[in-house]
């Protein structure tokens, strides 16, 4: 039992999608414009050139927020979208009846179709992959060249993850509509 | 051996193939007839594509997940929920003007529904895995699993209450039918639930559709009964029916003039209410064709026939529901559309793209052949009902 | 090949990337042409796998990594913690190395050209086939050139193995060598070199003040640069300020403390008022100055006399006087710990030797040259060599290179490397101008169709050569002009000659094998092997029919001892396994280590430390070689290199100076030209990989925001550039990221060759566009002197 999240350095990304492709290759995730659990987001950057803002070009790593109130789950009609032990939004393919309602009700567009199982699908924080293999990093943490990732269980008092977000200011996405992420970016 | 004997007596008149081919030979039943076959064609060549292609031969996207299948959906849910709710003014609650329309009406609830669930059916990924998981693993907070749970007790309703109703067994029919109908609301309520509690979606999130879809359910069943009954009676109504559907006509301007007042209170909240998302998005709303072809179509047209002829002109509300049902069907597509208007990622993912702005949607051609599927079944069962059952005494 | 290569897309193992059949035929029903292709990954099992450790090929910077192999399919790539230069992360290319692994364009099998050259058809043939041909064409050819080794050419890419290939050229006997270092670092190394006597590292860990002048650490990555500037600048505590000085707003940019939008090819002037400001306000380590420089006098008076101040800058850099005064302060306070980024880029500008002398200078004026924080040497540890032959052929002409009558030196640049220069190279090939005939060449990894400016000479001088023989992976741009394609296995299907790496924290590496290689490739020692077991006597029967000494010697011995000295094949008789076990065979374990591990450097086991799950300690902070000459530079005089008079014979300024020609300048309604290198793709050898395709389609056409308005050209519009030379077109991406008056797109793009699927005819091809200006030092190719005009079509 552990409640899995992740914290973000994310003044340290570069957009360099390394994340993007180790998760894909990880979680065998095809191909494709649609098809990705995780991303790199940048605004258009503001100022006219040579007077631009530095700060406005910022770039802000994302997926699956795992929220601890996931609107993607209380609108599942089958409760294909579960918690589970540890904390993390799953999905059970074999329930999954693809209406897409998690799709739609989604505040952080985390979610998309997997055309192989024809389900939707998401990021499960490498539960069936790489933790289930005993190891303790997800693929976008492990392979990311400026460590912007730490993941790691929020319950235990004593992980990197907990200690960094007791020590350092943070905040989470779309707060105001009570999902309660568990995915926090480091300022 | 109850339900057996139960069964089969059933009043159902004996018909033939030839009996089913044959009618009036007129140029608007021989195109009816025609565009009947054409639209269930159709739906057999988008059922094949979809079953060769899957999502992909739809233009829903990750973005904008829900296209026009859900719309022609709740299009025909809504229909059949109105038939129900007008259906029900003579048989469960004894109006006895209404008494004539009752079983007619109940039938089109039936094949609405059926329609509706035919063209769902090829929207919903795994329709077998819903019904198996739907009982297995409920999930009881989701406004889907209400909405589909309870429609598929109400459509079982409306057919035991059609059943008492083609067996004259009025009290029967009465406990069904007001069994049926409350379940129906219900349901119905829970299809703007759907929408109403989308948080992520502040254009829907709240009680407005709820409600909403209730007064524009009535709505819609008043417009098909007029239907209807302008192609049961050619035009030339009786005394009797030109009594119904004046009375109907007097209640639906009534209803339209309460649901301008509702939409242009949603607008106004909307637009000055000053709530993020939500008021850019009423404002590109306003900017939509759709939008302005819902308002003229399912509200100013049907609503000036009737103020101008005090609810007497019934001819002309014939043709008044025929252009309202198109506006019903951009009502339908513009709650489906509007909702997911606003992209939930405004980051651009790549250098190389555009920064999001509205989401863009076009139905493909199967996703259309599909939806026009919908309605060649639908017109397919009322002529067959026509047909095997006695749908007005 | 359009016969046999186009329909053999049949798939390797459980891994499908081909498009699944049949949906793309019918977009009238769906929306798949706006969501892309669909292709498949693999996801990894949570069963027991092999797992290899290995080293990347992805880019040049040879990261480490760990294969794991399930099944005998490689699933996954993950970054090994233990090699201190790569600090345990892999990039995106490296992760995208199993879709160049699985890529179903590869080469499979050895092919010899049937149809036109250019064209793409080919013929499979076997191994023995191939090299058959080989051998009767070179024979033929040195028949002819009565044994005149030099009428071959060898050129390879930069790799681990390149030095496999090169072993071979040297048992050969040609002396005509071009690699990668004139159309890349070329100037930059050697500028450095004569400065200060070697091509240093960055220790940006612990500098303070970081100056990152055209180069872009966020994009063009270059390990661990690209991880300890990040970290360093973002620090929480005690961080680094970053001013990045570039043209365009770049990711390093979006780093950065500052941004001084620079006007192309004005650096050097930005860096002699910096030095200007050092002098002038007498900001320098003067004890580091006095007791490390040559030439400072001269130096110093020639930039006070030439009077390099930041307000004449200003007006040629487009810098501001106040911001290079107040750098130049801020540098040198920070010195020692504060860096002028070297930076290993191609060279743009024909200023580039003088204006990388004059960083080198700069930054040796605040003293920060080996030690921590500043530039730094490094240690290295010594591998043994091992056996190599150089035979001497009397008929071998030297190099063919045009000799200038009137003045000491070349026809077209002063100096000529080791690596050549490949532009004046081609040029004088097609003009005839070379002292004889090169009439074949042997081309190892290497794309000059894809890689040099003005592509259509390239593909002129490929035709003119009677023989091509191409050793690749895959059916690149130039491979379509081969005569012969040998095709060799991808870096995961071979072990490659270990290496080892300099630096603060230096270690040894290897290449091991991860799966036996697919099809019929092989790598490239082993192909050498066969190569050489095939050409090595008849070649030998050519030297002794012409080669007078050889003739001789044989008289006086036997043809048997004579020949021992000159077989070819005896460089390449180990396996690579056994040749790697010698080369270390110095430190214990090593051998073992490298290749159950992949990195080794001596007491690894006592000093590696896993601190976090994201950090790593390699060496105890005193075990660390931040100064290893006692703070000197390592040129032969052991000082600073100011003023190199020798230079002035050669016609090349003894000291960096601003020369009017220098100037930038374009005509009205004409744009300069800028190419660069991008974190998802290196150069033309990634243009066909799916994954990486995935994450950006194409390369699109900066231009700023505002000419685009008024030009009309909107977001993914195609725009036809053109300059004297050529044409390309690609789609635009109007940004404010850009000068008005400059384009930009990635290096890399618009493959002409049509058996890569995903790469052909994908984006636009700069190189089609460069016009072929050369730096006057080395001949090295300036790629940002090119104005260009542009069309939307």
């Amino acid at each position: 039992m552990a409640r899995y999240g992740m914290a973000l350095d994310y003044k340290n990304c570069i957009n360099c999608k390394a994340c993007e492709t180790a998760c894909k290759e990880e979680n065998g995730v095809l191909l494709g414009a649609d098809n990705h659990r995780i991303w790199v987001g940048m605004k258009e950057i503001e100022g006219e050139y040579p007077n631009l803002s530095i700060a406005s070009n910022t770039f802000y790593p994302s997926q699956c927020q795992h929220c601890d109130e996931a609107p993607c789950q209380e609108v599942c009609p089958t409760n294909a979208t579960y918690y589970d032990k540890d904390g993390q939004v799953r999905i059970d393919a074999d329930k999954c009846i693809l209406c897409s309602y998690c799709i739609n009700a989604c505040p952080y567009d985390a979610r998309y179709v997997d055309d192989r199982t024809n389900t939707v699908d998401k990021c499960t924080f490498c539960t069936d992959t790489r933790l289930a293999r005993g190891e303790t990093t997800t693929a976008c943490q492990n392979t990311c060249p400026t460590k912007v990732r730490i993941f790691g269980d929020l319950d235990d008092p004593n992980s990197e993850i907990s200690q960094v977000l007791q020590n350092r200011e943070h905040f989470t996405l779309k707060s105001n509509l009570g999902t309660k992420p568990k995915l926090f970016y480091l300022i | 051996m109850h339900i057996k004997e139960f069964i089969t007596t059933i009043p159902v008149k004996k018909v033939t193939l030839r009996d089913i081919v044959s009618f009036e030979k007129t140029p608007i039943n021989l195109l009816i007839a025609v565009m009947t076959l054409l639209f269930l064609v159709l739906f057999a060549v988008g059922i094949t594509t979809y079953i060769l292609h899957g999502h992909h031969a739809y233009n829903v996207t990750k973005e904008h997940p829900w296209g026009l299948l859900i719309a022609v959906y709740i299009f025909f849910v809504v229909s059949s929920t109105g038939l129900c709710i007008v259906g029900s003014l003579g048989d469960v609650f004894g109006f006895k003007d209404y008494m004539m329309i009752s079983k007619r009406a109940i039938f089109g609830s039936i094949i609405t529904i059926v329609s509706g669930f035919a063209v769902i059916a090829f929207e919903i990924g795994h329709p077998i895995t819903m019904v198996i998981y739907n009982i297995l693993t409920p999930g009881f907070t989701s406004a889907i699993w209400w909405m589909g749970t309870l429609y598929g007790l109400y459509m079982t309703f409306m057919i035991i209450e059609f059943v008492f109703l083609l067996k004259h067994n009025m009290k029967m029919a009465k406990i069904f039918g007001l069994t049926g109908l409350l379940v129906g609301l219900a349901a119905h309520s829970n299809l703007g639930g759907v929408f109403g509690f989308l948080n992520a979606r502040t254009i829907s999130n709240g009680v407005f559709y709820p409600m909403y879809f209730i007064l524009t359910a009535f709505i819609t069943g008043i417009f098909l009964s007029f239907i209807m009954y302008g192609f049961k009676y050619r035009l030339k109504f009786d005394e009797k029916a030109t009594l119904l559907l004046t009375n109907l006509a007097k209640i639906q301007g009534l209803l339209i003039a309460i649901l301008m007042f509702f939409v242009t209170w949603k607008m106004l909240s909307d637009v000055y209410g000053g709530m993020p998302n939500r008021a850019e998005v009423a404002r590109h709303i306003f900017s939509s064709a759709t939008f302005w072809a819902e308002v003229f179509f399912a509200m100013v047209i049907p609503l000036f026939i009737i103020l101008k002829s005090a609810g007497k002109n019934i001819v002309g509300m014939f043709w008044g529901s025929l252009i309202g049902m198109v506006g019903i069907f951009f009502m339908r597509y513009n709650l489906v559309h509007d909702t997911q208007l606003k992209p939930l990622q405004m980051l651009k993912t790549s250098e190389y793209q555009l920064v999001p702005t509205w989401i863009e949607y076009f139905p493909s051609v199967t996703e259309v052949m599909i939806s026009l599927g919908g309605l060649g079944l639908c017109l397919f069962l009322y002529y067959m009902g026509t047909k095997l059952f006695n749908l007005d005494e | 090949m359009s016969t046999e290569v186009s329909r053999r897309k049949f798939l390797q193992g459980s891994i499908a990337l081909s498009v699944i059949g049949g949906m793309a035929s019918t977009n009238l029903f769906s929306n798949e042409e706006k969501k892309g292709k669909i292709k498949t990954t693999t996801k990894t099992n949570t069963t027991q796998a092999r797992t290899v450790s290995t080293l990347c090929e992805m880019c040049v910077n040879k990261c480490a990594l760990i294969a794991r192999v399930e099944n005998n399919i490689i699933t996954k790539l993950d970054p090994n913690p233990l090699f201190p230069k790569s600090r345990n992360m892999l990039c995106a290319r490296g992760n995208a190395g199993i879709q160049a692994l699985y890529d179903p364009d590869r080469l499979k099998y050895p092919m010899i050209r049937v149809g036109e050259k250019g064209e793409g058809k080919f013929k499979r043939v076997s191994w023995d086939e191939a090299f058959e041909y080989i051998k009767e064409k070179t024979v033929k050819i040195l028949d002819e050139e009565q044994d005149n080794r030099s009428s071959f050419m060898f050129c390879a890419g930069e790799g681990m193995a390149e030095h496999t290939f090169k072993t071979f050229y040297d048992g050969f006997g040609s002396s005509n060598w071009l690699n990668h270092s004139s159309i890349c670092l070329q100037t930059v190394a050697s500028a450095y070199g004569v400065t200060l006597g070697t091509y240093p590292q960055a220790d940006l860990e612990n500098a303070q003040y970081i100056i990152m002048a055209g180069a872009n650490r966020a994009e063009a990555f270059v390990t661990p640069d690209t991880m300890d500037f990040v970290k360093k600048v973002k620090a929480k505590k005690n961080s680094a300020k970053l001013i990045c000085v570039d043209p365009r707003f770049t990711n390093t940019a979006a780093k950065s403390d500052k941004w001084l939008a620079i006007k192309p090819g004005t650096d050097l002037a930005f860096v002699l008022a910096l030095t200007y400001v050092t002098l002038t306000e007498e900001l320098y380590n003067k004890t580091y100055v006095a007791e490390n420089f040559n030439g400072f006098e001269e130096y110093s008076a020639m930039i006070l006399k030439e009077n390099y101040t930041p307000e004449w800058a200003e007006k040629i850099t487009g810098i501001k006087a106040k911001e290079i005064y107040e750098i130049a302060r801020e540098f040198m306070a920070n010195a020692p710990k504060a860096i002028y980024y070297p930076g290993r880029r191609s060279t743009f500008s024909k200023n580039d030797f003088q204006l990388r002398r004059a960083m080198a200078i700069f930054q040796a004026l605040g003293g920060g040259i080996d030690c921590k924080g500043g530039l730094v040497f490094g240690k290295q540890f010594k591998l043994k060599d091992h056996e190599e032959i150089i035979p001497m052929y009397d008929n071998a002409k030297a190099r063919a290179v045009v000799m200038n009558n009137q003045h000491i030196g070349y026809d077209s640049c002063a100096i000529v490397s080791g690596g050549g220069s490949w532009i004046s190279w081609r040029n004088n090939f097609l003009e005839e101008t070379q002292p004889y005939k090169v009439r074949g060449m042997f081309c190892y990894k290497h794309n000059p169709m894809m890689n040099m400016p003005n592509t259509a000479k390239t593909a002129q001088m490929l035709k003119k050569m009677e023989l091509v023989v191409c050793i690749d992976t895959m059916p690149s741009d130039t491979v379509m002009y081969a005569d012969v394609v040998l095709p060799e296995c991808t870096y995961l299907e071979r072990t490659d000659p270990v290496k080892t790496f300099g630096g603060v924290e230096p270690a040894i590496a290897q290449r091991n094998k991860v799966i036996d290689p697919m099809y019929e490739s092989k790598p490239v020692i082993e192909i050498m092997r066969a190569l050489t077991n095939k050409i090595s006597k008849p070649l030998f029967e050519i030297t002794k029919k012409y080669d007078e000494e050889v003739q001789s010697e044989i008289a006086s011995s036997s043809e048997k001892e004579v020949y021992e000295e000159f077989d070819l094949t005896k460089p390449f008789m180990f396996s690579q396994e056994q040749i790697n076990e010698y080369t270390v065979s110095d430190y214990p374990d090593a051998a073992e280590k490298l290749k159950t591990q992949g990195v080794y450097y001596p007491k690894m086991d006592e000093y590696f430390k896993q601190l976090s799950e994201n950090e790593f300690e390699y060496y105890p902070e005193a075990a660390k070689s931040y100064s290893v000459n006692g703070g000197k530079p390592v040129t032969p005089s052991k000082k600073v290199e100011c003023n190199i008079e020798s230079f002035t014979k050669k016609g090349i300024d003894s000291m960096p100076m601003w020369r009017d020609e220098y100037m930038y300048s374009i005509p009205k309604n004409q744009f300069r030209l800028m190419t660069g290198r991008h974190a998802q793709y290196t150069q033309t050898s990634t243009a066909n990989n799916a994954m990486l395709k995935d994450l950006m389609y194409q390369n699109y056409l900066w231009i700023n925001k505002h000419v685009a308005a008024e030009k009309n050209i909107a977001f993914g519009d195609i725009i036809e550039v053109s300059s004297k030379i050529g044409k390309t077109s690609l789609r635009a991406y109007p940004t404010e990221k850009i000068a008005p008056d400059n384009l930009f797109f990635i290096h890399g793009f618009g493959q002409e060759s049509s058996e890569l699927n995903w790469a052909y005819k994908n984006g636009g091809n700069d190189n089609a566009i460069i016009e072929d200006f050369m730096e006057p030092v080395y001949g090295a190719a300036a790629m940002h002197e090119t104005n260009v005009e542009i069309r939307k079509v």
